[in-house]
């Protein structure tokens, strides 16, 4: 019997959800390793968030930026930059150069939405580790570190969210580039070092050279962090959220699709490691 | 008969990086272009009937498994057609993918943190396996393959013998229309090679299913197989039944004689030459023992008698060739062939 279009559906997604749930305790199943990384994590944040505390004390800092909103705003995008660590580069760049990605391939599911499932089980671990921490640094921070007000909170949850599916989708194009260099290390330093500088991690871009800030605007990474933040400081807010919810969706969809076709270019191009 | 598997003039071609030794020889590659071409696959024309055992076999570089990354769609051919259940396997996978079976035995494919059982029910999902199905396929892997005790176990912790089994059992859960087996006993030991092959067998019968394997131990060809594809640098060299195949390579054949006291120097030259008229070989006669090779149908009886005239002969045995010398003598006529081509 053919399935109808709901169920064939329904049954996909029960697929990605039963990849997700296994994902999800695979993550746990390295505890101590996540536990080691998000410590590790805190460390190289505190120190900036020190280094701007200095600055500001001695007088430096910026007028665009109080000292008030840096300081949730670094906390929040910590955070998030450790949430958002979901392992794509190195899973799929070692299935790749081990020829791994042969028994990925030959499954009967998606392989762009099977890898997004995984991706999104690791931001769930790593949201059961940071958000403690972010709990200890709101009680530190007090009100200044909550939430604009409750719709900032709400746009704030949809933007973490697409904000994920962009990184992932980047993750996904800038992976494809093992089938050529075989070795994802490199692969992995290059998307990071762009996410880290344009995506508002280290200071809000406000706070960039006026070059930097627009080739920000260019980019997608300035959506990973800058925007879900601002959104959740209510720097942006009345109907200016509902158009960077947008111009996410958009980035989000497009290196999806970009992802895709790469992937249908590279196995066309490209052959499979091993015998 | 239903064809389920059609291949027609079936090319691949790689292009490898020509890479020099030594560290030199690595920086120059940075910036050197320089390739080559490697023929994995030379015009191979073939065709499964549903519920076939065919061996696909061939030394290592063979084009055994780049045959069957482009059967399973995972390797686009250079040239060629090529038709799997109805389907083009590189341009439809996915649907493929959902009929047919394959172990890679190098490459595992269960989820590696998680117990066996994880896996096993994230497939019965991921394939939509019906409850009459999986009712039947589940509790024979788990009773022939000895999986009860490992269903717990998180992969990782598996011996290379135990992740095979389950391996296997993942692949063939959903009841596949062609299983595509890839070295399936590689590295396991003899116990549990039998075990494998034995659940092949069972379940190739149970659901007709058309069963491609590829191995280097061709008891598992002799033991699960009824046809041969044997693949030589990328060519299809023979293509037909084990007994065709027996008929066309297993052309010497032995006799074996046991002595009750050793043959003169005499007798023995005597005897080579009594049986080298009959076309026949002496090759070895010492102490207790002479071995006699020859080929063709219908000499056996006059050899035999000439050596029961001439030896003190307390028994005797007739050998044909096994197909593990049959393959091997193949592999070394052809690259004997390949060097004096060179040369």
């Amino acid at each position: 019997m053919t399935p109808t279009r709901p169920s064939a559906l329904r049954a996909e997604f029960a697929t990605f959800f039963a990849l997700f749930s296994r994902g999800l305790r695979s993550n746990f199943a390295y505890r101590p390793a996540l536990l080691l990384a998000m410590l590790s994590a805190a460390l190289s944040y505190a120190v900036p968030m020190l280094v701007w505390r200095h600055i500001y004390a001695s007088g430096g800092g910026s007028k665009a930026v109080p000292a008030q909103a840096l300081f949730p705003y670094l906390l929040l995008a910590g955070c998030l930059n450790f949430g958002f660590a979901m392992n794509v580069e190195s899973r799929i760049g070692q299935r790749i150069r081990m020829g791994l990605i042969a028994t990925d391939l030959l499954r009967p599911v998606d392989f762009q939405m099977a890898q997004l499932s995984q991706a999104l089980s690791d931001g769930i671990a790593n949201l059961a580790f940071v958000l403690p921490v972010f709990g200890v640094a709101c009680a530190f921070w007090g009100k200044s570190a909550f939430p604009h007000d409750a719709a900032a909170f709400f746009a704030f949850c949809a933007s973490v969210l697409l904000a994920f599916v962009i990184l992932f989708a980047v993750s996904f194009i800038f992976v494809q580039a093992t089938f050529i260099t075989y070795s994802s290390y490199g692969v992995f330093v290059a998307r990071n070092a762009l996410q880290q500088t344009f995506s508002g991690m280290s200071a809000p871009l406000a706070l960039f050279p006026a070059g930097l800030r627009a080739a920000s605007e260019w980019l997608p990474f300035r959506h990973t962090i800058h925007t879900p933040v601002s959104i959740y400081l209510g720097w942006i807010n009345g109907s200016a959220v509902w158009a960077a919810l947008g111009a996410q969706l958009i980035w989000a969809l497009g290196l999806l699709l970009v992802g895709r076709y790469m992937l249908r270019v590279s196995l066309l191009k490209f052959e499979i490691q091993g015998g | 008969m239903t064809i389920t598997l059609r291949t027609e003039a079936l090319n691949k071609t790689y292009r490898r990086k020509i890479r020099k030794p030594g560290f030199v020889g690595a920086l120059k590659g940075l910036f050197s272009g320089e390739e080559e071409a490697v023929q994995a696959v030379s015009d191979v024309t073939f065709s499964l009937a549903r519920g076939e055992r065919v061996g696909l076999i061939g030394e290592n570089g063979a084009g055994k498994s780049t045959t069957l990354k482009m059967l399973t769609g995972i390797l686009v051919p250079t040239s060629g057609k090529l038709e799997v259940l109805g389907f083009d396997p590189s341009r439809q996978r996915r649907q493929l993918a959902s009929r047919i079976g394959v172990v890679f035995g190098q490459r595992p494919q269960l989820l590696w943190d998680i117990p066996v059982q994880e896996t096993l029910s994230l497939l019965r999902t991921m394939y939509r396996i019906p409850a009459s199905v999986y009712d039947v396929t589940y509790p024979q892997a788990v009773e022939r393959l000895d999986l009860g005790p490992l269903l717990a176990v998180p992969v990782r912790k598996l011996s290379l013998g135990q992740r095979m089994r389950c391996d296997l059992a993942a692949s063939l859960l959903h009841a596949p229309d062609i299983a595509f087996l890839d070295e399936p006993t590689i590295g396991l030991d003899v116990s549990v090679k039998e075990q494998v092959r034995e659940f092949i067998r069972d379940m190739q019968q149970r659901f007709e299913s058309t069963l491609l394997l590829t191995t280097h131990d061709l008891k598992d060809i002799t033991e699960t197989c009824d046809r041969i594809l044997l693949l030589d640098r990328g060519k299809l060299l023979f293509d037909g039944s084990l007994r065709e195949f027996e008929r066309r390579f297993a052309t010497k054949r032995r006799i074996v004689v046991e002595l009750e006291r050793p043959a003169s120097d005499e007798v023995r030259e005597q005897l080579a030459k009594d049986i080298a008229e009959l076309g026949a070989e002496l090759v070895e006669c010492r102490a207790h023992r002479a071995v006699v090779v020859y080929e063709g149908d219908g000499a056996a009886p006059a050899l035999t008698q000439r050596l029961l005239s001439r030896l003190p002969v307390s028994d005797i045995v007739l050998e044909k060739s096994d197909i593990d010398s049959m393959v091997a003598n193949i592999y070394r006529r052809s690259t004997i062939s390949t060097e004096k081509s060179v040369a």
